[in-house]
């Protein structure tokens, strides 16, 4: 039985269940790196071109914690998903980043998922990657429709019970896919966490922002606990035609809580990255017009939580203070 | 006399302050910490109790800085606050009317925006310390004058030289060309306020609405040279209260008053002892994962009092004996 290495970084919150699924149906054994752990990341520094971003590190270290213990790796070049909609440009290059600084990488499946090329070009590119393990296309088409379904139903799962990918995978996988984040306490504060899911889940990268915002009695609210439908009509609602992949994920889910009437907005971002540049401003606008307090963080190779945690205090304080006031004994001066 | 205990430990000083019921300063403290937190929380301390009137006792204990876990533990503080809030309340307390406050530490930077004496937002320096109390301190070494007679020199500027401020690295080798076309050093000194504000204003307060009246409070307002650059700005005057140095430690003691006050509770102090006590401070780095995480360690006679640094609960739990 063949091996089918999955790096655990980018797009694995989203659509790990769909992969897994497909290549299971195709008789192949799933491989998944083990949570992004310092090891991870320092391999994965060592070995990036100097421009590229923390996720794109983070996930070349995955990569090669797989090296050697699978025949292939998967990594999609997942280019459009819609009309005039694209992802960004390191994401759409990742097999080619991947094979030019990781040369010794085994086979790499890159099916170019562009589905602004069309139904047909989908299909094909489908078709392709799945005839290396079987030739029987029944098997194929069935391999297809059950994990499209299984994708739908994650989908489902995480905004029904409103909990993270992270808490979904480890429900639907067990052990391997741990999260210390717990389900939403009943806290009488929401804050809604914005960023792209390879962020606010992966725990070592952003220091278990949930797990430290819910320790301190509030409600997090990510992207993916909003149905997909609403955050993508919010993100019509809020910018007309979309045009980055991930603007439900960011600007739809910031409207729509916006709407919600959230106690608070906090965006978690990876240094430098170009989408986010424009997306956060977008909803720091929106933060203003309807006067929900705003927090940006941004997120480098940092090893210590600390600042962060500064932040956050500071930030829920902030709310929590709303409406108290020192009395004040006579002013002392001026 | 009911008094309040409050206790910053900031990267690069420490400060305590011990406030009556009324808010009034009663005795207070503000030394280097010299890279020796637990040392200088038990001067401190000692000094404290020093300047203690007969008939006061301590009713409430609250820590803050970048050292609050630290400082809390020791002293078994009644509340453990952020900085931001805790200068918030002090400032909102010496002005009442202020929209905005500027904070500018060792090694951290902050704005505070502040309406009808309610916080509604907050900046903070990002990574870098450029802009802050470390800048200066490391320019005023550089040009071989004492960080105390920075001002003095700023204010004594002619035609002050336009330094690059975004970084503490450029900064230095644009200072350096400037010394080398002839700037008499009041003029660096003095281009170097400018260039410290225009940063923090580029990054810290970007964006951020900026209203009069300002307070400009932290150990760097003691600096007149900034004072001036900050004026000159905004061409208007902003206002840095009595204490400025000493702010986030009276905010945090005011902050555990209401707390105490509110919830009719008797404080854990350690009481002034802890300055006699023995505590080891020591580290080790974690092998359960490949994390390796960095665990450092506060202990009293051999007894662990708390751990920190894990990204995970594993520590987290202390024997208690």
């Amino acid at each position: 039985m063949s091996k089918v290495g999955i790096p655990r970084a980018l797009l694995y919150y989203q659509y790990y269940p769909v992969w897994r699924s497909f290549f299971e149906h195709l008789g192949a054994e799933v491989v998944t790196s083990p949570p992004t752990n310092r090891t991870i990341l320092t391999a994965g520094i060592s070995r990036a071109v100097a421009d590229t971003c923390l996720p794109v590190k983070v996930f070349l270290g995955h990569t090669m914690s797989l090296i050697g213990k699978c025949d292939y790796i998967f990594i999609p070049s997942m280019t459009s998903f819609g009309k005039k909609t694209y992802n960004c440009s390191k994401i759409i290059g990742l097999p080619n980043i991947t094979r030019a600084v990781l040369p010794e990488c085994p086979i790499i499946l890159d099916p170019n998922i562009d589905l602004e090329k069309g139904r047909w070009y989908f299909y094909h590119q489908i078709y392709k990657l799945a005839s290396r393990f079987t030739s029987n296309s029944v098997k194929m088409k069935k391999a297809i429709d059950v994990a499209w379904q299984k994708q739908l139903a994650y989908r489902k799962k995480m905004s029904d019970e409103k909990i993270t990918s992270n808490q979904a995978l480890f429900d639907l996988y067990g052990s391997s896919h741990s999260a210390s984040s717990q389900k939403n306490p009943q806290g009488n504060l929401t804050i809604a966490l914005l960023g792209h899911p390879y962020i606010t889940n992966d725990e070592y990268l952003n220091h278990r922002i949930i797990y430290h915002l819910q320790n301190m009695g509030a409600n997090v609210l990510t992207s993916e606990m909003a149905p997909q439908t609403a955050i993508d009509a919010a993100a019509t609602r809020a910018v007309g035609e979309t045009h980055w992949a991930f603007e439900p994920d960011i600007i739809g889910a910031g409207q729509y809580y916006t709407e919600m009437k959230v106690d608070g907005i906090i965006t978690l971002s990876a240094f430098g990255c170009g989408p986010d540049s424009m997306m956060i401003v977008w909803v720091e606008h929106r933060a203003k017009e309807t006067k929900t307090p705003f927090l940006p963080l941004s997120l480098d190779e940092h090893s210590s939580g600390g600042a962060m945690l500064t932040r956050l205090e500071a930030f829920l304080d902030m709310i929590k203070r709303k409406g108290t006031k020192l009395p004040t004994p006579t002013p002392a001066y001026c | 006399m009911k008094t309040y205990l409050g206790v910053d430990v900031g990267s690069v000083t420490t400060k305590l302050v011990l406030i009556n019921e009324n808010y009034d300063l009663v005795a207070s403290i503000y030394s280097r910490t010299q890279g020796n937190p637990v040392d200088m929380i038990k001067k401190g301390l000692q000094e404290i109790r020093n300047q203690m009137p007969q008939e006061a006792q301590i009713a409430g204990v609250a820590t803050t800085g970048s050292g609050r876990q630290l400082a809390g533990v020791m002293l078994r503080a009644d509340l453990v606050k952020n900085e931001i809030t805790a200068h918030a309340v002090a400032a909102m307390h010496y002005v009442p009317d202020v929209q905005t406050i500027f904070e500018i530490g060792g090694q951290d930077s902050k704005i505070i925006i502040v309406r009808d004496g309610i916080v509604v937002d907050f900046g903070m320096n990002s990574v870098c310390a450029a802009g802050t109390g470390s800048f200066l301190d490391h320019q005023a070494e550089r040009l071989n004058i004492r960080i105390e007679d920075f001002g003095s020199h700023a204010m004594r500027s002619q035609n002050p030289a336009r330094i690059a401020g975004r970084c503490t690295v450029f900064a230095e080798s644009d200072m350096i060309h400037k010394q080398q076309m002839g700037y008499p050093t009041d003029d660096i000194v003095y281009g170097l306020s400018q260039s410290l504000v225009r940063n923090y204003l580029n990054n810290v307060a970007l964006g951020k609405a900026i209203l009069p009246k300002m307070v400009f409070q932290g150990g760097v307002a003691f600096n007149q040279g900034i004072i001036k650059a900050f004026n000159e700005t905004f061409h208007t005057e902003v206002f840095v209260p009595p204490h400025n140095e000493l702010m986030g430690a009276i905010g945090a003691a005011m902050l555990v008053h209401e707390e105490m006050r509110d919830d009719h509770r008797k404080s854990s102090f350690a009481g002034f002892g802890i300055s006699n006590t023995e505590y080891k401070i020591s580290s080790f780095i974690c092998k359960a994962c490949p994390n390796l995480c960095e665990i450092s360690q506060i202990a009293m006679d051999g007894k662990v009092l708390a751990r920190w640094g894990a990204r995970c609960d594993m520590w987290d739990r202390i024997d208690k004996k």
